[in-house]
This record gives structure tokens, sequence and C-alpha cells, in this order.
């Protein structure tokens, strides 16, 4: 037993590794097997059936895809930038409060609390047409006489879908910006207040580069796990109505369990998959710049 | 001197607009989940009325008595679908703690080659879509018979939980400092002893808060359990969810209070955390 | 460079009331000293005229226009904090330019200033430098580089350099006079560092508890420290203070010993309570003392409990009168433990305070 004793990071490592291995990567690999043959549910044996490319060439001319593509892109972009924006807000606004920290800190997480699922099925509830609080409240004010069709129209159902994912995770970048707050040192802020530094300028020049790490935390936080959009999605509108919210999910979702395409499903995923790889080692690069410049410097 | 006046004008008006902002975000933040608990007391005619009820004539726990009342009364198997839930979670939890302790323990006390690339691909493991995973699992779980099961999901969640459990764990050994397990081991404890005795009592409400955001991700999850379950026995509580919603209605009631019930333990947990899960996912980045 | 005026400030944190009310004229161009224990409000105060803190009560006025209210940017002052507060991500000529970008100036003014500054604390090698990358004293340096780099009417600083070693202390406390000889701006400066006070300043502010003590030159507050708090405060070994009772002429103290009532104090009436206070240097061996050619000369035979030579003198720790009295010896020879000495007490520089109040019986 002693003469194979592995060193003992290895076997530290190796039940995670083994456990990844089993349930992600030899999945994915099958995956990737699985989008190079025209494999469908109802056909069992249409998976030993290799035909190359073609599932991707497919891919590359179909304007649905490249919409829906295009599409998710637009959303996370969107909003994982208006959540940086608004959690930094946030957190200044949490931060300079004078009483009640502590409370406000909970209700700041509060969000994060909801399963996506619950956010999709609360802004439904919340956004609709007949029976939502927006449209009601719109109506009560005299704003509108009119029922707006927030989830019907494709504009409006996107800004509707929007707000709910702004709404839950905006919360992952106030907590870790409001962290990075607390940790500052207090001196060089009054330094350049003394420097002759307005509030902005303070911020701009000493406050934001020290805060810088803690929202690239945030931004490779929030990039591990941007797919659970689906959750939301799925529930507002499930890509529709008429594919006017479809998203990559939603349309991998379609195309493999109502289509039972899997072949071209999993060529569908594989692109999915590429793109969330390619957000959070974009992340995850600027993270390890950032944590070395504080390292070296506060 | 009336530069003095207006500087203090300033100073007096930026407070009142900012504490105003704060209110109204705070405001913004709650709304949603208090018009949940709201709309789970009120009978259904008084949400679908119209014009809008602002102010409830009505309040009553109806809709929970409806929903524990059984399939056939208008309910649904919550209970068995809360089981489902708690079963997978926690099962999962304490694995992926288990694995995730070894795991971060090992970034955070030894060197060895390609130590960052390695974090990265673990983390890297996390960032697949679920719906994406799916499409294999459930072939790979139907061809195992697995499909359907707590320990599909179980096992699962687990690799879904393991790379963000291996990060926070991580953080929370590296603030523990080294030198504690040196002295330990120098005061006459093996390795392994000084870590149970020393390293792992101080970082312990890391390691906790760590389990509680496990727990939280099965708990919440919904992509995989929707396409890997299917009955009762095996269905958690955010696919349950989808039983008040029918062809072209949705129990806008009954689906409030199946929430509210979903959400009170998240509610508990996620409060019970809140100091320390920062503190872990910042500790790595913070001190390289 | 402007005058500077504290009229009845105050401060008050919730309930605790750091600064009760103190009343102050710097006049252009002084250097003023801020002294007291931890805690008497000496940072409160340099942060109220910096207006990093908001005044509860009272005025502050710089060049005599009312700052109560304005925000540090417009107060045109420089202010060295005790941790150097120098910003981490910058590099020494961007820390010191920084105050200069934000006032707008062009880049070659910046650089050119920052030179300057550089050149004036000799930390031109250290230019391209972050703060991380520096020793204790270069931090300081940097930190008045900062400081320096504008013309503000009023430097302030927070005990700048209570961060370093001693030898680098004495070095800096020079270069902080030279600096004041050559700029000629207001400083006040605030310290626990009682040499560095007297050595500094023009005149010094001693606080105790929120308040003022006294206020004066060095010489003043050595020499005719107002209350027995100062008398105590200023001065190192302290004074030595010990209790008595004034009766038929002579000074009782508690163990039955007389010593005769200085000339100065003759009009005391019988049975006042006093603290009679004598300095270290006022009681001495024979012929070991400052010259001090005054008549009134009381000589003493006394045991030497302990002696400490610190090389150019010793301190010698004698009992009498039923304390422990510190007495300072120059040009010292060897002392053994139990020696008899002969010692002289310079009766003209006792110092008399009411026991009651501990003010200060005269000699003002
Ligand atoms: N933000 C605050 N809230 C409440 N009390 C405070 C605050 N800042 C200072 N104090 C109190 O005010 C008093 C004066 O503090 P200050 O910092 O001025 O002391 P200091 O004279 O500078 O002491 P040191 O020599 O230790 O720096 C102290 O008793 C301190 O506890
Ligand atoms: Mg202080």
């Amino acid at each position: 037993m002693k003469a194979m004793r592995l060193p003992p990071h290895v076997m530290l490592l190796l039940p995670a590794v083994i456990l990844l291995a089993a349930v992600i990567l030899f999945p994915l690999l099958l995956s990737l097997w699985s989008s190079f043959t025209p494999f469908r549910l109802t056909r069992p044996d249409s998976v030993w059936q290799f035909v190359g490319l073609r599932n991707y060439t497919r891919l590359a001319g179909d304007a649905d895809f490249w919409v829906a593509f295009g599409r998710t892109v637009l959303l996370l972009t969107l909003a994982l930038n208006l959540e940086m924006l608004f959690g930094l807000g946030l957190a200044l606004l949490v931060e300079r409060a004078s009483r009640g920290q502590r409370v406000l800190r909970t209700i700041l997480m509060f969000p994060m609390m909801f399963s996506p699922v619950l956010v999709g099925f609360q802004f439904k509830f919340m956004f609709n047409d007949n029976v939502g609080l927006v449209n009601n409240a719109l109506q009560s004010l005299g704003l509108t006489d009119q029922a707006i069709p927030w989830l019907i129209d494709g504009k409006l159902a996107f800004i509707a879908i929007l707000t709910a994912e702004i709404w839950s995770s905006t919360a992952v970048f106030a907590i870790f910006i409001l962290a990075g707050l607390m940790a500052m040192p207090r001196d060089p802020l009054e330094a350049a207040r003394v420097d002759g530094c307005t509030p902005w300028q303070t911020f701009r020049y000493v406050t934001w580069p020290f805060l810088m790490p803690f929202a690239f935390i945030a931004m490779t936080i929030r990039s591990l796990d941007v797919a659970r959009a689906y959750d939301i999605i799925t529930i507002m509108t499930d890509g529709g109505p008429a594919g006017r919210t479809e998203v990559l999910w939603t349309l991998i979702a379609r195309t493999a369990y109502s289509d039972a395409r899997m072949g071209i499903a999993n060529a569908m995923a594989y692109v999915a998959i590429l793109l969330s790889i390619a957000f959070t080692a974009i992340f995850f690069r600027q993270l390890a710049k950032a944590r070395a410049q504080v390292a070296a410097d506060w | 001197m009336d530069r003095n006046a207006s500087a203090r004008a300033r100073k007096l008006t930026s407070r009142w607009a900012l504490n105003l902002a704060l209110f109204v975000a705070m405001a913004i933040i709650c709304l949603p989940g208090f018009w949940i608990v709201l709309n789970s007391l009120r009978p259904t005619v008084e949400i679908m009325a119209k014009p809008p009820i602002w102010i409830p004539r009505e309040l009553n726990f109806d809709a929970y008595v409806a929903m524990f009342s059984g399939v056939g009364q208008g309910g649904i198997p919550v209970l068995e679908y809360f089981r489902n839930s708690l079963i997978i979670s926690v099962t999962s939890t304490i694995i992926a703690l288990a694995i995730g302790m070894a795991g971060g323990y090992a970034f955070a006390r030894y060197r060895f080659a390609y130590k960052s690339s390695w974090f990265l691909g673990f983390m890297l493991t996390r960032t697949v879509p679920g719906i994406a995973l799916s499409l294999p699992l459930f072939f790979i779980y139907a061809r195992l018979g697995i499909i359907d099961t707590h320990l599909g999901m179980i096992l699962v969640y687990v690799a879904l939980n393991v790379p963000f459990t291996i990060w926070l764990i991580d953080g929370f050994f590296r603030q523990v400092p080294r030198d504690l397990s040196e002295a330990a081991q120098i005061d006459g404890c093996t390795r392994w002893q000084a870590f149970w005795r020393v390293e792992f009592p101080l970082a312990r409400p890391g390691i906790a808060s760590a389990g509680i955001f496990a727990f939280l991700t099965s708990w919440n999850e919904f992509a995989l359990a929707s396409q890997l379950t299917r009955s009762t026995g095996s269905k958690t509580l955010p696919v349950g969810l989808l039983d008040y919603t029918a062809e072209f209605t949705i129990d806008w009631r009954g689906m409030c209070a199946l929430a509210v019930v979903m959400i009170i333990p998240a509610l508990l947990l996620t409060y019970a955390v809140q100091k320390h899960l920062v503190s872990g996912l910042t500790s790595g980045a913070i001190k390289g | 460079m402007a005058n500077l005026t504290f009229d009845a400030l105050e401060k008050s944190y919730g309930g605790y009331h750091a600064v009760k009310g103190i009343d102050l004229d710097v006049r252009d161009g002084e250097f003023v000293a801020l002294v007291g224990p931890s805690g008497c409000g000496k940072s409160t105060t340099l942060r109220m005229i910096a207006g990093l803190e908001e005044i509860s009560g009272g005025e502050i006025r710089i060049a005599d226009k009312r700052v109560n209210d304005l925000p540090p940017r417009d107060r045109n002052i420089s202010m060295v904090f005790q941790s150097y507060a120098l910003y981490p991500h910058m590099t020494v000529r961007e820390n010191m330019g920084f105050t200069l970008k934000i006032a707008g100036c062009s880049k070659a003014e910046i650089d050119e200033a920052a030179l300057n500054a550089a050149r004036v604390l000799e930390i031109e090698p250290l230019l391209d430098r972050r703060p991380a990358q520096l020793s204790g004293g270069q931090r300081q340096r940097v930190a008045m580089g900062r400081a320096i780099v504008r013309d503000p009417d009023v430097f302030l600083f927070d005990e700048p350099l209570s961060n370093l070693d001693a030898k680098l202390r004495g070095q800096m406390r020079t270069e902080i006079k030279r600096l004041h000889a050559r700029l000629g701006t207001t400083i006040v400066y605030v310290t626990h560092d009682q040499v560095e006070a007297m050595t500094l300043a023009d005149r010094i502010v001693i606080m105790k508890e929120g308040r003022i003590e006294q206020v004066g030159t060095p010489d003043q507050v050595f020499n005719h420290p107002a209350t027995q708090f100062v008398a105590g405060f200023i001065g190192s070994p302290p004074m030595n203070m010990v209790p008595a009772k004034v009766a038929g002429g002579a000074l009782w103290f508690e163990d039955g010993t007389e010593l005769p009532l200085p000339a100065a104090f003759e009009e005391l009436s019988d049975g006042h309570e006093v603290i009679f206070g004598l300095r270290p240097d006022d009681i001495y061996p024979e012929g070991h003392g400052l010259d001090a050619g005054t008549g009134d000369i009381v000589n003493l035979q006394l045991t030497v409990d302990l002696s400490e030579p610190l090389g150019n003198e010793t301190l010698l720790f004698i009992r009498f009168a039923g304390a422990e009295w510190t007495a300072r010896m120059l040009n010292p020879r060897n002392v053994a433990r139990g020696e008899r000495l002969n010692f002289r007490i310079d009766m003209a520089r006792v110092h008399l305070f009411d026991a009651a109040t501990g003010c200060s019986l005269g000699r003002q």
C-alpha cells in the first residue's frame, strides 16, 4: 500500500476530479459525439450514424438560431452591465446609511434567495396584462387606459425579462461591492477630500480602483451561472410568443425535448457552452489581474 | 458667510435625495415578495377583479389549506415535493461539502503544477448551462435506469456544487494562517490531527456557509430537475410549481402559496450565512 | 498663508463630548503644536479644521473667513496623516501630483511641482515607485511631499512621525523645522511627543479631556506651567510632585519634613494645602548641577536608592520627605547604591500648586 502512495494534493483532489469527469465531462463528450449524429430520441440507433459537421453547417445557416444567439448575447451584456451599475449604486447608498446597516444588507440579499423559477413566476404575474401589478398600477394612476401586452409584444417581453433578471441578480454585485467598500481603508478617502476632490472625483480616482477586484469577483460568479436566466425565461415566455423572446437555452430545450431532435440540439448546446466558457474565462482573467494588483498595492 | 450657507444647503439636499433613493431601491427589492405573500392570502376573485382592488377586503389561508389537502381536492402533492427537495438537497450538500473540503484544502495549502489552470478548469465545469447538460444526462440516466430517481438528482447536484464549494472553502482556509497548523504539528499533532483540531474549527463558519450555499443551489435548481424528474416520487418543489399551470390558465393564488412555502427555508438559511459568504469568496481574491 | 481662529469650538459624538469649547488664535505663519494625553481630542480638533469632521458648536475661521460648513476642498489646507494615507494604486509622482491634477493644472505644471517637492525632500529616485515599495521613512517623506506641492493656507499634521523609529524621527523633526523656516506657512501639528512639540513649535497648546489647559511658548509651558497637569506633562523625566502644607512660614511634608517657604510664596496663608513641584534638574548632587546662580539653596544629605546612567547624565532616585524623587546629575561619575551625597535644592525654582484646584500658585 505504501508503494503506491500518491502526493497528498492529488489524493485530496481525486474525488472532485472523478466526480466531475463522470457527471460533467463524460456527458459532454457524449453530447459532443451526438452533435455529429442525426440522433433522435424516437430512433435510438441513429446515435451511431456519423454525419460529420452537418448539424453545425445547418446551424450556421439557420436564421432562427442566430437570432436567438444574438438575443442571448444582448441579454447577457445588457443584464451584466446594468446589474453592475445598479449594484454599485445600491452598495454606495447602503454604505453611507448611518443606521440599520444590518437590516439593509439583509434586504439586499433578499432576491438571491428566490429560485429563478420563482422569479419567473413572480414577474410573469406582475407583468400579466390582465391581473398584473404593473398594468393595474399604470391604469389606476391614469397613465394608460389600455392593458399593455408586456409579455406578448417582443420588445416589451424582452424588457420584462431583463427586469426580472436584473431584479434577481443585482444583489450579487451589490453585496460584493459593499464588502469592498467596507474593507476599504478610510485614510486615503480623507486624504483625497483634503487634496480637493469632489465626491465624484474621490470615487473615480480612489474608491473605484479599490473596488474593481470586488466587482470582478461578482462578475465572475455571475458569469458562472448566467444560464439560470433559462429558468426565468422558460417560465415567463418560454421563448414565445412565436419565438419573439427565444434565447439559446429555450431553443435547445424546445429542439431536444419537444421536437426530439437531440443531435442538432447538442450542437446548439455546444455553442451555448462555449459562449458561457468565453464569458467566464474573460472575467477570470480580469480577476487574476485585479487580484495581483490588489495584492501588490493595498 | 453665504458660502457656508449654500454649502450646508447643498449637503442637506443631497443627503435627502440619497435617502429617498435608498428607500425607493429597497421598496423595489421588497415589492415582489410582498406581492406574492399578499396574493397567497387573497381569494381568487379579488386577484382577478377589474378594476383592481388595492386594499384587500378579505385575507384567509384557504390557499394553504387547499394545497395541503392533497391531490383531488384541488391540492398538489406538496408534501411529497417538499420531501424530495429536502432529501435531494441535504444529501447532495453533505457529499459536495466533503468533496469540496478536500479540494479546497488542497488549493489553499499545497503548491502544485498548473494550479491556477486546475482551478479555472473546475470553475469552467460550473459554467455548463443546465439545459445543455441535461441532454446527455437524460440519455445516460435513461440507460442506467436512474432517471426520475433521487440518486440521479443527487449525483448531478453534487457535481454542480463541487466547483463553487471548492472556491469558497479554499478562501476560508486561506484565512486560517498556515502557522497555526505548523505550530500544532510541532506541538505533536499529525497533519491530520492538526487539520481537525486547529484548521477545521477555525474555518467552520465558512464551511457552514458553503454548505448552505450548496443547499440553496440544489433547492432552487430547475433546468435539470425539470428534465430529469417526472413523477411525484422525485419531483422537487421548483418543478412542482408548474402543477399550478394548465394550458391556458394559471392558479395565481395557489402558486403564490407554494412560492411562500418554498421561500421560507431559503430565507432563513440565507440570513444565517450572509456574514460569511462574502468573506470566503473575496479572501482568495484579496490575498492572492 | 493665513491665520486661524477657534471660537468656542465644540465637538460631540452622540452623547460623548470630545471637544468642550476651545478658543485659540493661531497667527499667520505660526507653528502651533497640540499636545495632550491619548484621547484628549487632538485629532478631533485637527479634523474639524480640515473639514473631515462636522463642527458641533462654535466657529473656525481661516484667514478671518468662517469655514464651518465648507467641504475640505474649499478650505485650502494640506494634511499629513499618521498612517500617511498614500494612494496605494498611484506612483509617488502621481500621489504628489494628485491634488494639482484635481485642481486642473496642466501636465507640465504637475510634473514640475512633483519634481520640486521630491527635490526638497530628497526622494527623486523614488518618483516612479508605488507606496508598497517604500520604507516607512520614505512613505513619510512622500506624505509630506504631497502636502507641500500645493501652496495651502494651513498645514495640518496628525502625529506624522509616530510610526518611525527613534533615529528617523529625530531626522524628520529637523526636516520639518527646516521646511517651516523655508515655507513660512501656518502649521498645526498634533503630537503626543513633547520633545517634538518643544523643539518644533512656536507655541504649544496643552489639551486635557477636550479642554485647553495652557497655551504658551515652549519656555512658558516648561518654566511657568499653569497647572499641575501641565507641569507633569511637559518635561522628561517628569517633575517631582509631593503634597505639603504651609505653616509658620515653612512647608511641611506629610512625614514631618520641613523646608523653608520660597520667597515668591510668602503671602500664602497658614494651613494652605499645596503640591510641591520640583524638576529633576533643580535637585542635584553638589557640583553636578546647572549653574543656577540664585542664592536660595537648601542643602540635604540624602541616600541614593538607584541610579540610571544615560551617558551624558545620570538619573538618581532618592527618598526624601516620604516620597521617591528623581534628581538629575550632570557630568556624572559612578554612584554606588546606598551612597550618601550632598544634594542641593534650588528653592527659587520650586513650583507650588493648589492641592484642590491644581492651579499654579505664582511664578506666572
Ligand atoms: N467617531 C467617533 N465616535 C465616537 N467617539 C469618538 C470618535 N472619534 C473619536 N472619539 C472619541 O473622542 C475622543 C477624542 O479622540 P481623538 O481622536 O481626538 O483623540 P487624540 O487626542 O487624537 O488621541 P490620540 O493621541 O490617541 O490620537 C476620544 O475619547 C475618542 O474615543
Ligand atoms: Mg489622534
